[in-house]
């Protein structure tokens, strides 16, 4: 008998404290944040869409290597000097955006954006191309030098870029004295016979 | 419901048989209480989703309308409006088809004898409490067809337990508003407010204190009977998706859901009535009955919503075990009680004659 | 679905006639899917249940709707680039399944981890079991019917979601721990959020206790309800809150230490029977509410042993390459024991990777602890285990 009166107690009394928990909650400010009005202020290291400064990338294709789901698309002709890259591009549809290819990233081309509201209709929309194919991005580090492109280091490639031809060049003067050649063609500096690209 | 009448007889003039008069002027109360349990389902599903947001700490709707989602609900309408209608292929049409009716009309029946102002009640019967017990029983018939016209063997677990439930809790339910009869010495409806006139102190749940701990049993029954708050079982959603009316949707779902809310209402006016003192203000005289009425109903009706929100609910054992272990021998006891404080005090009031 | 209904068994005596004999009617056990959707099963899990009325007599769990082939990815991916795969199985709890991984691919490497990687790593692994109870407290609590508990641990979640955000980019799924320590430092003012958040934490679980834990009506529906007993338990492989509930004071990080864990003083909490029997559902969720008081207290003495230094261990080439071996480790997560067994074969791919998550054996023991429960009952059990799909089916 006197259990089932303390169960009976039991049951008022904690209901009541119980109500009196969410009684006071009925007076608080709600702590949502109301989405299209207020946004949350995303803080620095926040993972949002990935996106490549061309500017800086020169396809070591890291970030496509160590990508786990293999979204990364990059195409590229040529070899060697006259290597460019003609296409970059990140498929949302895959990536789970674990940032790997930003680590990795050895020129901080591949980096986070603070973007994450991208919603469409179509599957390819998702899929964010980089590079336009009529400029590709030069590669090697000496075009991207002369192209002005982003190399780490500049002056010190610059210099040593600049050097370099200093020494071919007196390196095939001295090879040419018996042609009489005074050939002082600034074309014929460098060793391949390149065009100015873009 | 005999102004209507005479209303329609100044209008009207002797054109018309008693019968038919009688008959128009019921038609014309059922539609004006079907548009009220209406209007209960818009205004307390709103109220529902803004009192379950701020417990919890978020806000609920806030978009559709200006100022905090009042639109919500009709645009919750038009999105019901709009849905296909889909019966089971397997199920019993017939039944699946009239189970919301049911429902609905068992709901509608009872509010033929509820006191929201003097002379403003649908039916003046001197067999009002009676009768609204009688006929709220109606809804368990629904459940059950609900629940097996669905072919959905989750619905009928939900059905059963509707019905057993329903059924236990009607009894501490009718026994709790006894003492109010003993008090009163009727069971007309607008005899027991008039009864509780004159302040704060006459209503029936400061009477005394068996009668307070019946009001508090009755509060409870009432939540059970509505199949709210602790006593959802049949309607859970964490074990059987939504029980007896799972297979429903668009506008016979919508029915449930108002008949839901048209019941929660419509406990919480008999409670009014019965115990806090009906359309009397807490002090004074009489002035606005019909919102002093239905101010005190709405607060009852926040108060279930608050006890709802917080609480788990039992598992159906403990339901029946709290119905019939718990809660009847306490009304009986207050019964009793009541009997005894009525007699010691010599207020035995309200018996004519005795 | 079949409309076989059940009927009574009944013994029909003498009918109106009396030359009938008494007949035994047949009776059928009803079959039902709790299936995979449906809001109670903490994921896409089916629960095959037959049941007498409202007893259920035998349940049959089927798993593997969210099955992703983690393990066969392994073989494909290098041992840094798995890490994410890890994220993605106890999805509530990601840095504890990052921290199994990287110890057993540290100890088969033999290197040593810096300090201040591995006081960063213990500060998140505790925040990130506290993170997980919350849902696990919250979850339960709307099993049984209170949807507000529910709100309020997500609202406690959150700080700690946002203090992972601050830290790693991400906030469900973090790839923040690496081979060799952490891909990133701590940001300013970490230590002081975090402390703040941990002082909030020790309040609010007071109130989720009057709330909830001591409700009546919730002990009313977990009390004596589910017991799993300690020698089933042991037979079925139940680690974690599922063990430690029933009893038994068994934790990876006391009794099996890995990283630092050693050098913290907390206690196990494990279940008495405070309120009904020993190892019922009550139990298990009250060890996990004192289990978040345990790594508050880890969490602050980790931020007080703080050191300075780096946060990766320098000899690590960017292509590691495991030395042939196997080895199997365990470490405990919030959910229980997750243990990887590794077999390298010296190159730079796992050779075969398979992973022992806690709540597939956890999941098990209810094949024998379900028969006899009401369906009610059926879902606080469930509720009560905690399991997460992702883990479960890998």
């Amino acid at each position: 008998m006197t259990q089932y009166l303390r169960d009976i107690y039991d049951a008022v009394v904690t209901a009541l404290k119980g109500m009196g928990i969410t009684g006071k909650h009925l007076a608080r400010k709600p702590v949502t944040l109301q989405y299209p009005d207020e946004r949350w202020v995303l803080p620095e290291r926040f993972k949002g869409f990935i996106y490549n400064d061309t500017h800086r990338c020169d396809a070591c294709l890291r970030c496509a290597k160590v990508c786990p789901v293999d979204c990364i698309y990059i195409e590229t002709v040529g070899k060697g000097k006259d290597r460019f890259m003609h296409r970059y591009a990140v498929d949302y549809n895959k990536c789970i955006w674990c940032g790997l290819c930003t680590i990795e990233c050895p020129t901080d081309a591949c980096q986070h954006s603070h973007d994450y509201d991208h919603a469409v209709y179509r599957r390819d929309r998702l899929v964010y191309e980089f590079v336009d194919p009529k400029h590709p991005v030069p590669c090697h580090k000496e075009r991207r030098l002369e192209m002005g492109y982003y190399v780490p280091n500049a002056e010190a490639e610059r210099a040593k870029l600049a050097a370099r031809k200093e020494a071919a060049r007196k390196k095939a003067e001295q090879e040419k004295p018996e042609a009489g050649g005074k050939d002082d063609a600034p074309a014929g500096g460098a060793p391949d016979g390149e065009t100015k690209g873009e | 419901m005999e102004t209507i009448t005479g209303l329609l007889r100044g209008v009207l003039g002797d054109q018309l048989s008693p019968t038919a008069l009688l008959i128009t002027g019921g038609l014309i109360m059922a539609l004006v209480m079907a548009t009220v349990m209406a209007l209960c389902a818009i205004v307390f599903t709103w109220g529902e989703r803004k009192v379950a947001g701020f417990i919890q700490s978020r806000y609920g709707p806030m978009r559709v309308g200006r100022w905090h989602g009042v639109l919500q609900p009709v645009a919750d309408m038009i999105k019901i409006l709009g849905k296909e209608d889909i019966v089971p292929a397997e199920a019993d049409a017939t039944l699946f088809k009239m189970a919301p009716f049911v429902i609905f009309v068992g709901s509608l029946m009872a509010w033929a004898a509820i006191p929201f102002a003097p002379g403003f009640i649908a039916s003046d019967l001197d067999l009002g409490l009676f009768y609204i017990f009688a006929v709220s029983s109606a809804v368990t018939i629904g459940v059950l067809m609900a629940g097996w016209a669905s072919d959905n063997k989750w619905s009928l677990y939900g059905a059963a337990r509707g019905a057993a439930q329903a059924v236990s809790y009607e009894i501490p339910l009718a026994l709790a508003a006894i003492p109010v009869v003993l008090r009163t010495g009727s069971l007309n409806m607008n005899d027991i407010v008039i009864a509780q006139q004159g302040g704060i102190w006459h209503w029936n749940v400061l009477h005394d204190p068996f009668l307070f701990v019946a009001f508090w049993l009755y509060f409870v029954a009432s939540i059970a009977e509505v199949n709210r708050g602790p006593f959802d079982l049949p309607e859970t959603e964490s074990e059987l998706v939504a029980g007896y009316h799972t297979e429903y949707t668009g506008m016979r779902f919508a029915f449930f859901f108002l008949a839901e809310y048209a019941n929660l209402f419509l406990v919480s006016c008999i409670a009014t009535a019965l115990f806090l003192g009906g359309w009397h203000p807490v002090a004074g005289p009489v002035a606005a009955p019909g919102l002093v009425f239905v101010i005190k109903a709405v607060l009852l009706v926040f108060l279930q919503m608050w006890v709802r929100w917080t609480l788990p609910r039992l598992r159906v054992d403990q339901l029946m075990h709290t119905s019939w272990k718990v809660m009847l021998p306490l009304t009986l006891a207050c019964v009793l009680g009541t009997g005894v404080w009525l007699l010691a005090t010599g207020e035995v009031g309200g018996l004519a004659g005795m | 679905m079949s409309d076989e209904t059940r009927t009574d068994t009944a013994f029909v005596t003498h009918g109106w006639r009396s030359e009938d004999r008494p007949r035994e009617l047949h009776s059928e056990l009803l079959e039902i899917n709790m299936g995979p959707q449906h809001p109670a099963t903490h994921g896409v899990l089916r629960l095959l249940v037959r049941a007498e009325g409202e007893v259920v007599r035998e349940v049959v769990p089927y798993i593997g709707y969210l099955h992703r082939c983690a393990e066969k990815a392994a073989e494909g991916n290098d041992w840094r680039q798995w890490m994410v795969y890890t994220d993605r199985f106890d999805y509530l709890a990601p840095m504890n399944m990052n921290f199994g991984y990287a110890v057993a691919v540290e100890r088969m490497l033999g290197i040593e981890v810096p300090e201040r990687a591995e006081h960063i790593r213990v500060i998140c692994a505790e925040l990130q079991r506290i993170a997980s109870h919350l849902i696990a407290i919250g979850t339960f609590g709307l099993d049984m019917g209170a949807w507000t508990p529910l709100l309020y641990c997500f609202r406690e979640r959150e700080e700690i979601l946002n203090i992972f955000e601050r830290l790693s980019g991400g906030r469900m799924l973090y790839n923040f721990f690496d081979i060799g320590g952490v891909h990133f430092d701590l940001p300013d003012g970490f230590k002081e959020e975090v402390l703040d958040f941990v002082n909030i934490m020790e309040q609010k679980l007071d109130e989720y206790n009057t709330l909830l834990s001591y409700n009546k009506i919730f002990i009313e529906r977990t009390a004596d309800v589910g017991v799993i007993p300690l020698d089933v338990a042991h037979a079925y492989g139940c680690t974690g809150p599922v063990l430690r509930g029933s009893g038994q004071p068994f934790d990876c990080r006391k009794d099996d230490p890995y990283s630092i864990y050693d050098r913290f003083e907390f206690d196990i909490p494990y279940g008495e029977g405070e309120m009904g029997t020993v190892g019922d559902a009550w139990d298990r969720y009250m060890v996990r509410v004192r289990e978040i008081y345990e790594s508050c207290r880890i969490i602050r003495q980790a931020l007080d042993s703080l050191p300075e230094g780096p946060i990766m261990a320098p000899e690590l080439k960017k292509m590691v390459k495991v030395p042939a071996g196997s080895l199997y480790t365990r470490t405990e997560s919030s959910k229980g024991e997750i243990g990887f067994h590794i077999f390298a074969d010296g190159g730079s791919k796992p050779f075969r990777l398979k992973v022992r998550s806690p709540s597939f054996c956890n999941l098990s023991v209810v094949e024998k602890v379900g028969p006899g429960l009401m369906i009610s009952d059926l879902v606080a059990l469930v509720g009560s285990l905690d399991i997460v799909l992702g883990e479960i089916d890998r």
